[in-house]
């Protein structure tokens, strides 16, 4: 795995596109979370009711884990949109074929993209790891690790972005078509799961049915379900109309359609012609 | 030993029968050729052999034996069009060639010289002309100095220079003893390069064998005389005539390779009371001898 990976790094490493959206998203990471923790600073700052700005403080410790995770998430399809130039790539240039005719097996290929899609989540997780440390500590408050686990949902969210993008290159392969579908799929999918999300309030009001946000169950969703600000005051309403916690559910969901994702790419490649 | 064996190899898309139970096999040292027209699967039966298409039936070895990735990694592949990352340079995408088959970057100088290609080494593979797309492509089958080497239309865009560059590169790898399967529409390209040859046509297999035996070709002599009529008559007794066939208001006389002769035929002809008005040795045109293998 090692070599594969040191030949998708040759191949990325030269590459103008990598490069921009690379350092598009880590600085955007860093300034998006900046504007966040100095808009509410400045809100703190103008709000003069004491006690205010001690409540409301989502960069302090331990809430910097969740504002952190949730702004960055947003952030989200830029490396989902290197993935899909990155290996729509290789069929447009036909280097898919080529790599296969060199020595690759069909298997390397596609596992060596995986790993990447992995690669690229877990950096993402550790660029929101030192952003959520610089505006915690900033912020004043003792370090803490509570709701850390945010910082988690915002890994599983990346892979499953990444994941995603990879399965709609290999399916689509052509780098325009995939990314217009991309951005398709993620709109029709957060209108598809709002529209859940009040059937499901709708279900537990009227016929006493709690099935959770049934939204949430959607492939995207399923992560960002898991992710959201602190004090969301939408999410703060659904969250008391549906008293039952369904946070262990919307995270199976969100593992088994990485799972469902890596199967489909793999099956994908290794049984198709080139 | 035997570099490559089909057998009975066949691919299906869809409805459409690519390539039809093909079996043929390359012995270690040919140049062998593989021939057809646009569209006779010879494409299609590369692909299989290099893994990126799925066979629909058959079975090929490589090195005798089944194969494997690492075959692969040994033989030298150039198939249907330079497949290169656009925005790497010529060395940079060498660089990932030899990552995939496992050998070292020191080779990529030597190579790019063979191609000619060191002056641009640098240059992003997307601003070469076709040509030189091709010669890197070649440059990059070449890589790690392989003892087996495949080519698809190896002289597709290269200007007539570039061609016979190409094939005197091909004729030295030759002599070196490696193996080197062809694969091209070109039956001059074939004819002029190669040892052994297999000739394709609508994914059938037509004839493979011996370059000098499927390239067999008769000695034509065209006549003709005032006095047509006595002339077929007369000419009917040449000896070792194989056949007479009135072409144009002509007579084409066939006799084996070698053994038409202008003098005998002269002389038989005019001691029947015949005066030739034409005499002339017509050899077979490559492409008619295609034509006839692959048509009719």
């Amino acid at each position: 795995m090692q070599q594969l990976l040191r030949t998708e790094w040759l191949k990325m490493k030269d590459y103008a596109a990598f490069k921009i959206l690379g350092i598009l998203f880590l600085a955007g990471v860093l300034l998006s979370n900046y504007i966040g923790w100095k808009s509410v600073q400045s809100f703190n700052d103008n709000v003069s009711t004491p006690g205010i700005s001690s409540v409301f403080r989502p960069y302090a410790f331990d809430y910097t884990w969740q504002s952190t995770s949730w702004v960055s998430g947003l952030l989200l399809i830029i490396p989902a949109m290197l993935i899909i130039i990155l290996v729509t790539n290789e069929f447009s240039f036909k280097t898919n074929r080529q790599n296969i005719i060199d020595g690759w097996s069909r298997a390397q290929f596609i596992n060596v993209k995986i790993v990447i899609a992995a690669i690229f989540a877990l950096i993402s997780t550790v660029m929101v790891i030192i952003t959520a440390l610089l505006f915690g500590l900033i912020s004043g408050d003792d370090f803490s690790l509570d709701k850390f686990e945010n910082v988690f949902y915002f890994l599983l969210k990346a892979f499953t972005y990444n994941m995603v993008g990879l399965l709609f290159s290999v399916l689509i392969r052509r780098t325009g078509f995939a990314i217009g579908i991309f951005f398709i799929y993620l709109g029709a999918e957060n209108l598809i799961s709002q529209l859940l999300n009040v059937w499901s309030i709708y279900l537990r009001n009227t016929k006493d049915i709690d099935l959770g946000s049934l939204g949430d169950y959607l492939p995207m969703n399923a992560s960002d379900g898991l992710l959201s600000f602190p004090d969301n005051p939408l999410k703060s309403m659904a969250r008391a109309a549906m008293p039952s916690d369904y946070t262990m559910l919307v995270l199976g969901f969100a593992v088994a359609y990485i799972l469902l994702f890596i199967w489909w790419s793999r099956k994908k490649i290794m049984n198709s012609d080139l | 030993m035997t570099i490559l064996s089909v057998d009975k190899l066949a691919k299906n898309y869809g409805a459409i029968k690519a390539l039809k139970e093909v079996s043929f096999s390359v012995p270690k040292g040919a140049v062998f050729g593989i021939l057809g027209p646009n569209g006779s699967g010879k494409t299609t039966l590369l692909g299989i052999v290099m893994s990126i298409l799925k066979a629909s039936g058959g079975t090929y070895k490589l090195f005798n034996e089944e194969p494997t990735d690492e075959h692969r990694k040994k033989i030298g592949t150039l198939l249907e069009t330079p497949n290169f990352y656009h925005y790497l340079s010529a060395v940079q995408n060498l660089k990932i060639t030899a990552a995939i088959k496992g050998r070292g970057e020191e080779d990529i100088e030597r190579v790019l010289q063979m191609v000619n290609l060191l002056q641009r080494k640098n240059s992003a593979f997307s601003t070469y002309s076709l040509g030189m797309k091709q010669r890197l492509a070649i440059a990059a089958a070449l890589l790690g100095n392989p003892d087996v080497l495949v080519f698809d239309e190896p002289t597709n865009g290269l200007d007539p220079v570039g061609i016979a560059e190409i094939r005197t590169l091909i004729k030295e790898l030759a002599q070196q003893g490696k193996t080197i399967i062809m694969a091209s529409h070109l039956l001059d390209e074939v004819e002029k390069v190669c040892s052994h040859v297999a000739i394709l046509k609508q994914g059938n297999l037509v004839a493979s064998g011996h370059v000098d035996e499927i390239f067999v070709h008769d000695d034509i002599v065209e006549i003709s005389a005032s006095d047509m009529i006595g002339l077929q008559s007369a000419a009917n007794n040449l000896p070792g005539l194989l056949k007479i066939s009135p072409i144009d208001g002509k007579l084409q006389l066939f006799f084996p390779m070698g053994t038409a002769n202008l003098e005998q035929i002269n002389s038989h002809c005019f001691s029947n009371g015949i005066v030739l008005n034409h005499l002339q040795v017509k050899r077979k045109s490559l492409e008619s001898k295609f034509f006839e293998l692959t048509n009719s």
